[in-house]
């Protein structure tokens, strides 16, 4: 039996693990009567931090890396165009967005590996400690901490001003003040703790999505029997994607439900009106942001299926 | 040969090529990459060396430590380390270890403003050592102080440790941060109370200074002022949320130097001086770091880790013999592991473990960062040993180690305390808290 | 075989002082960029992309440092059993310590220009200012390699001296 090593950065609770994970090891060692083994090294215990996944795959460190494309923005130039505000349609998925372009468009973007699942998080929101933002003034010269180039520009043209720093100095940024809020995924409230210290949450605020992938050792998948490499394509690519796309949205659902209940907490859910603003800054920030992208436009048309 | 044997004889061979005098960051990073050659292949481990190597060398958290180093050595350059403990010899030098226990309480102040232990007993460690030795303050007894009170930087917030630990666990940070205060002090007095045996037992380790007059006292706290107003502007700024603790690290070293230039103490070729020594430190610290991180993948691919967790909860024996059995692996475990490696690799093995045995996560929390800080100074990957010894190269490092010994003694009495009153962990999350 | 060394020494010797002279100049740089960043945040306008900045010069700072620190024999090792051992056997063990060293040191510089040359097949670079990588793994190497040359000198000249040989380093010192 062939064992395939899957290393993750982080902890095995998280949703990563029920709705990728898992799935996918139990498909393959199935479909190969335990022939194809998958062990999983959570964690970062194959090395830390969310950098170099991409790289370790690549590099053999692991056979299989989960990673978040924003991270390595340079790399994903074009597949990140579906983390843009506002293109994934109402009814579409990004997870299909992204395999409608793949063959065509973004594979290019994935040397030397083989992608497993390809799926983009919940919409983002932006997470406030003691602020409640409605519209584009309530943001004027507040402090948002965020993790990418597109959506700390976003940031600024809604007029705030755009911080940058590491995932685990959020907590204490946001309790002491020295940040306003944050721009991510509600997953996030949960992942870094965040709803001790943050009270005020606004929904509908075109921010876009975060954008993640699977990836798996070319050569490794090559070296594999015919069995075994059907096996695996069996048990990945859009399926798997949607379970990882569909449990993200839940477990965001469920969040933001929770703190909906929460008498302590302020949900902004934002009406159609009270969007529009926002929607006429971000509109044309997607056309030029498109523009920067060398064939754009082409990605998007591929990725609708225009 | 299965991974568990090759993993335990890595750890031996460790052992023997550190008692061989090979420099210690290259006898670890040998034995990680020939570990990883065996259980893996060796372009995983060539591979794991450049990532590892590389994502160390650009942790923006990590740049605390060059600039908290670069503040202490502008300290000792302008002198004002040098009034700060000429104020505190003032005031408590007539008692017999009252430097020493001066610097354990400095060292808990220093936990307040930063979230690491590495730099809190480097910044810790540069200012007190040779001030130390002034007042004729045995090598061993300072470098144990300094060692040992450095690591309350993880236990007292802000914390990293704290916040490794939640995000592994879906614990809370804040109830986490809380419950880790009165410990600190706790330690921190159990500290001063050893040292203040130590001193009676052995005078000259720690010798009583002459009875100061109130006007003494008064000038040499006037002195220390500039150093202190230092201190309080940088706390100052984290808890107002001016700044970040990492930030903290750079507005420590820029006032500084700001204040050393204007007491005229301070030139461009000075500041020079200590940016450029600042520099042996620096990669002395992070060539340790880079290798300590390399035995990580080695022993998860061991399995040794996951074995012993599965030991463990098979054992058929009481909750609290489960317990200690695994607060005993934390402490073994803590000999060669990084700490935050160490959380990583066995938190989802023990949590679970403990949770079912019905243990409170938070005050578990709280233990298992006191025998982080207890791996922090056990030989023979103990971080801050090495800390001390590149601060202060001329102390012996079996003088650090031997100084040291007896304070991690006080930390498994204090591990002892909590597990027998865990309420000195959570009477602050569950009062302040609900 | 010592007069071939000499030349080399002083090479590795004017290299190293370069290279902490760059280091420590990067050090200043990076307490100047957090400052601006922290006070021009405070009035509304924080330095864009001083993280990319931290970071990269960090690495600068770090293995910029190594062969400055390897001069002030910086790197530490147990001495606990140092005087249980005979002399020469003391001697042989610093020489298979700086060899270690110096493997080690190669090892990160290789397999580093590795990485560099993925990171330029991947077009990595950071997030906010587009810093590319390859250029800070390329220094990065470069440090390391620096830092294996001297170490593996200083071992070829305890070598030497253990053969009765001459002290090259004495002589240069000179
Ligand atoms: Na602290
Ligand atoms: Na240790």
């Amino acid at each position: 039996a062939e064992e395939l090593k899957l290393a993750h950065f982080v902890s095995t609770t998280h949703t990563l693990n029920s709705s990728i994970i898992d799935p996918l090891k139990q498909q393959v060692e199935a479909r190969t009567n335990g022939e194809l083994t998958i062990k999983v090294y959570p964690g970062g215990e194959l090395g830390r931090g969310p950098m170099e996944q991409y790289v370790r795959a690549l590099q053999g460190v692991a056979d299989i890396t989960w990673g978040l494309s924003g991270y390595t923005s340079s790399q994903f130039k074009k597949s990140m165009v579906v983390e843009l505000p506002g293109v994934i349609p109402e009814g579409t998925s990004g997870y299909d967005m992204l395999w409608n372009a793949y063959d065509s468009e973004l594979k290019s973007e994935f040397p030397g590996t083989k992608p497993l699942a390809l799926w983009v998080s919940e919409p983002s929101v932006l997470i406030m400690k003691d602020k409640n933002i409605s519209s584009p003034e309530d943001l004027k010269g507040l402090k948002i901490r965020v993790s990418g180039a597109m959506t700390g520009k976003l940031i600024e043209a809604y007029g705030a001003t755009p911080v940058q720093m590491s995932a685990p100095e959020i907590y204490n940024a946001l309790q002491t003040g020295l940040i306003d809020g944050v721009a991510t995924g509600a997953s996030a409230i949960t992942d870094f703790k965040l709803g001790e210290v943050a009270n005020s949450y606004t929904v509908g605020i075109p921010l876009g999505h975060i954008m993640f992938y699977l990836v798996m050792n070319q050569k490794k998948y090559d070296s594999l029997s015919d069995e075994q490499q059907a096996a695996i394509d069996a048990s990945s690519g859009r399926a798997l994607s949607q379970s990882g796309e569909v449990a993200w949205n839940e477990r965001a659902d469920k969040t933001l439900d929770g703190l909906r209940a929460d008498p302590d907490s302020t949900v902004i859910d934002l009406t159609p009106e009270q969007i529009a603003p926002f929607s006429a800054i971000s509109e044309p920030f997607v056309v030029e942001n498109l523009k920067e992208i060398d064939g754009g436009q082409a990605v998007l048309d591929a990725m609708l299926k225009r | 040969m299965s991974s568990e044997i090759i993993g335990t004889l890595g750890i031996l061979a460790l052992l023997l090529l550190m008692v061989l005098r090979i420099p210690v960051a290259f006898a670890i990073a040998v034995v990680g990459l020939v570990g990883i050659t065996i259980l893996d292949s060796s372009t995983s481990a060539m591979s794991v060396l450049a990532s590892e190597s590389f994502t160390l060398a650009s942790n923006s958290e990590l740049i605390v430590v060059p600039l908290f180093i670069l503040m202490g050595n502008i300290a000792t350059e302008t002198g004002m380390s040098r009034k700060l403990y000429d104020a505190a010899y003032a005031l408590i030098g007539s008692i017999r270890g009252g430097l020493a226990s001066a610097t354990v309480i400095g060292c808990a102040g220093f936990a307040a403003l930063c979230g690491s232990s590495v730099a809190s007993a480097l910044t810790m460690g540069k200012v007190s050592l040779a001030e130390m030795r002034r007042f004729n303050y045995s090598p061993k007894l300072s470098a144990g102080a300094v060692a040992a009170g450095g690591t309350l930087g993880i236990l007292i917030p802000p914390s990293t440790g704290f916040v490794i630990y939640a995000i592994l666990t879906e614990q809370s940070i804040g109830r986490l941060f809380l419950a880790g205060v009165l410990p600190g002090i706790l330690l921190c007095v159990l500290f001063i109370a050893w040292i203040f045996v130590q001193s009676y037992l052995k005078p000259d380790s720690a010798p009583a200074g002459p009875k100061t007059t109130w006007r003494e006292k008064g000038d040499g706290l006037l002195g220390a002022v500039p150093i202190l107003m230092i201190i309080l502007l940088t706390i100052g700024g984290i808890y107002t949320g001016i700044f970040s603790p990492v930030e903290a690290a750079a507005v420590g070293a820029g006032l500084a130097i700001v204040f050393g230039v204007a007491m005229r103490k301070l030139g461009p070729k000075a500041i020079w001086r200590a940016a450029q020594s600042t520099l042996t430190t620096t990669s002395t610290v992070m060539i340790i770091l880079i290798a300590a991180n390399l035995l990580n993948p080695f022993l998860a691919l061991s399995h040794i880790p996951q074995n012993l967790g599965q030991f463990l909860t098979g054992l058929d024996v009481s909750p609290i013999l489960i317990l200690c059995l695994i607060l005993a692996c934390y402490v073994v475990l803590g000999c060669f592991l990084e700490g935050f490696s160490m959380l990583v690799l066995t938190m989802p093995i023990f949590f679970p473990v403990i949770s079912s045995l019905g243990f409170d996560p938070i005050w578990f929390g709280v233990v298992v960062v006191l025998a982080l800080e207890m791996g922090l100074i056990s030989p023979p990957v103990g971080i801050n040993v090495f800390i001390v010894k590149s601060v202060a190269p001329d102390i012996r490092l079996q003088d650090i180690f031997s100084g040291i010994m007896p304070f991690w003694l006080v930390m498994i009495l204090a591990m002892v305390l909590l597990v027998a009153f865990p309420q000195i962990a959570l009477v602050l999350p569950d009062t302040m808290m609900n | 075989m010592a007069t071939l060394l000499k030349p080399l020494i002083t090479l590795t010797d004017r290299l190293t002082s370069l290279s902490s002279i760059f280091s420590t100049a990067v050090l200043l740089f990076v307490l100047l960029t957090i400052l601006t960043d922290v006070i021009g945040r405070f009035f509304g306008s924080p330095l864009a992309g001083s993280q990319d900045l931290t970071q990269m010069a960090m690495v600068l700072i770090v293995f910029g440092g190594m062969a400055y620190c390897e001069k002030n024999s910086g790197f530490i090792a147990v001495d606990l059993f140092e005087k249980m051992f005979p002399p020469l056997m003391n001697r042989i063990l610093d020489v298979l310590g700086l060899l270690a060293g110096a493997l080690l040191f190669a090892a990160i510089g290789y397999t580093v220009i590795e990485a560099a040359e993925i990171s330029q097949m991947l077009g990595l670079s950071t997030n906010i200012l587009g810093l590319e990588k390859a250029p800070f793994q390329y220094a990065l190497a470069g440090f390391s390699l620096l830092t294996a040359f001297s170490l593996l000198l200083k071992c070829i000249n305890r070598l030497l001296s253990l053969c009765g040989s001459q002290d090259a380093t004495e002589e240069v010192n000179e």
